[in-house]
């Protein structure tokens, strides 16, 4: 027990700090957390698909269909759970857990804030590329096992896919980590980063030494060596829709041409462990993002600084950190006063009374998260998440937007992009990247 | 390719335009779609919908005079009309009025003929029924339009 609420004064992650059983809050934390997101992102996907696409979405569970997506779990829930004749039983079953499993462990390196990690791995971004490149075998499972041949097309296109991709997205993740060991950064992981099995002289693959680099350089990553950081954010952006199976890289699921793609033949539960894995995946390729190129939990400007960037002083500041703190209260307050505008906006009709008190308590509840946000212990200790989860929601609005917007790639375009565009661009910014890092 | 060409594929100006676009739509009043059974869509001014046989407001009397012209101009011969001369004011008056709208291609024909504007397309456009009787319309269902049916367990 005493040892439990050591912790909460440390300043290191559960893993450094060896603590199974903070680690274990961590990760049931994430494991909600992200289960929420995923659950979220389907509402404001199909909203703000609806909104591009000139149509309203859902309107009828819950405020402005606010409830759809509880609604949906509890139908596919009590959904019949198909397998088919054919198939490989074991292997069958096996897929969509690969498939969650690794979009999930990802999660244990993907850096909150400075200590809200479950753990800092001395290769954090070598296991989070690894792990979460196994997608790749539970979609080429799911295709095989299924014993047909729609799946099986799929899988074929996802495996070929992913590996062409897999190497501009490792391209353009290394030269991010060659400019960890660039100017500035000599010795700042000695100074401000200390333990975590870096070496202190050089670059690190870990996931918050790379983010204390960008703190140390006073610099992000997608600014520095303008435009070569640029490039290369650029190149895993695009690399990171194609590991992620969106559109416009939507081939192993092309519903026009394959009806589902590898997932055909699952349907209920399986099948929705196929969508927590895809969005889940799609929340870690971003963070992979935001914390190689747009300064993780940094905030922006995050080098107008209080006093000098230590960890004793990290949550003391001026008053640019002061404004920056508010953020996270104000926006839910605005968010509240949307809620509260779609209350006054709402159809004064007796069908609609139970939706517009629905809508007011959540408004209100969005409200109270915002006072809470004020307090300012918690104010100083949410905004790290509050900047790394408003980085990462501009990436997943991307998703969106591509999809109402690109139509799909043929399979040879989307070849001959990933070989003959992507890695060359690839090598080349690696290749820049190392020559300026030299020789400035 | 020009050099203006290589700047566009280079800088994705396509690909920006389209995303502009699409941002640009999700603007809340570009929204098309209606909530139909709790928002009324607005039909055409001109359009012919459930007929309807009209009556004097005031007097709660039809305005009717049972001339049967609605029913000669029926290309579907669908209207049948049915009345009596009053004996003591030797006028025609009607009993009843049968519309049988199964068979009705809304041509609005029988309106024109009227000389009375008694029979008359409305704009309501919801018409459907369990039943095809449910569809043939007597004097009291033109005049106060169709009631919604009540099913007994």
């Amino acid at each position: 027990m005493q040892s439990f609420l050591e912790y909460l004064k440390s300043n290191v992650t559960p893993g450094q700090a060896g603590d199974p059983l903070w680690a274990l809050i961590y990760i049931l934390i994430i494991f909600g957390g992200v289960s929420l997101v995923v659950m979220s992102m389907n509402w404001l996907e199909r909203k703000a698909l609806a909104h591009m696409q000139v149509r309203l979405g859902p309107m009828r569970v819950g405020p402005h269909g606010l409830l759809q997506p509880i609604a949906d779990a509890i139908k596919l829930f009590i959904k019949e759970d198909i397998i088919p004749e054919g198939a490989d039983k074991l292997v069958f079953w096996l897929a969509p857990v690969v498939i969650v499993i690794a979009a999930f462990t990802v999660y244990i390196v993907v850096p909150f804030g400075p200590t809200h990690a479950v753990t800092d791995m001395n290769i954090g971004l070598l296991f989070m590329l690894g792990v979460a490149s196994l997608a790749t075998l539970g979609v080429i499972m799911a295709g095989w096992a299924s014993n047909s041949h729609y799946p099986l097309l799929g899988s074929l296109r996802s495996s070929a896919q992913m590996v062409s991709y897999e190497i501009a997205m490792g391209m353009a993740v290394v030269s991010a980590v060659l400019m960890t060991s660039f100017a500035g950064g000599s010795g700042f992981l000695g100074e401000i980063y200390g333990t975590g099995g870096a070496n202190p002289a050089g670059g690190t693959l870990s996931m918050i030494g790379i983010v204390r680099a960008q703190e140390a350089q006073h610099i992000w990553f997608v600014f520095k060596f303008f435009p070569l950081g640029l490039i290369a954010f650029f190149v895993f952006a695009v690399a990171m829709v194609a590991e992620t199976n969106r559109t416009p890289f939507d081939l192993p699921e092309a519903e026009s041409e394959l009806t589902a793609g590898f997932h055909t033949e699952y349907s209920g539960l399986r099948w929705s462990l196929f969508m927590l894995g895809e969005y889940a995946a799609m929340v870690a390729v971003s963070s992979i993002a935001v914390t190689l190129w747009l300064g993780g939990w940094l905030r922006p400007f995050s080098s107008w600084h209080g006093p000098v960037i230590t960890l004793d002083s990290y949550w003391q500041g001026g008053a640019v950190d002061f404004v920056f703190s508010l953020f996270p209260a104000l926006l839910f307050f605005f968010l509240a006063l949307v809620g509260f505008l779609g209350v006054v906006r709402m159809p004064k009709h007796p069908l609609f009374r139970v939706q517009t008190w629905g809508l007011a308590a959540f408004a209100l509840v969005l409200g109270g998260i915002g006072v809470v946000l004020l307090a300012p212990p918690v104010r100083d200790r949410v905004q790290d998440i509050f900047w790394f989860t408003a980085k990462v929601a501009v990436f997943m609005y991307l998703y969106i937007w591509y999809r109402g917007t690109f139509p799909r790639y043929r399979f040879d375009q989307l070849m001959r992009l990933g070989w003959k565009f992507m890695i060359p661009t690839g090598i080349a910014v690696l290749i820049a990247t190392a020559l300026v890092g030299v020789l400035a | 390719m020009t050099a203006s060409q290589v700047l566009r594929k280079i800088f994705l100006v396509d690909l920006l335009k389209g995303l502009a676009l699409t941002f640009r739509y999700q603007h809340p009043k570009e929204i098309y779609t209606e909530q139909y059974p709790l928002q009324r869509p607005q039909v055409a001014e001109r359009y012919r919908g459930a007929p309807r046989l009209n009556v004097n407001p005031e007097t709660n009397e039809t305005l009717c005079i049972a001339c049967d012209l609605c029913a000669l101009a029926c290309p579907e011969h669908l209207i049948v009309v049915s009345s009596e001369r009053n004996p003591n004011t030797r006028r025609k008056e009607l009993t009843n009025f049968t519309y049988d709208l199964s068979r009705c291609m809304f041509c609005g024909l029988c309106e024109d003929a009227c000389p009375t504007d008694a029979l008359e397309l409305t704009q309501d456009f919801e018409l459907a029924s369990y039943t095809r009787d449910g569809l043939i319309w007597d004097r009291k269902t033109l005049e106060e339009g169709p009631e919604p049916t009540v099913y007994k367990k």
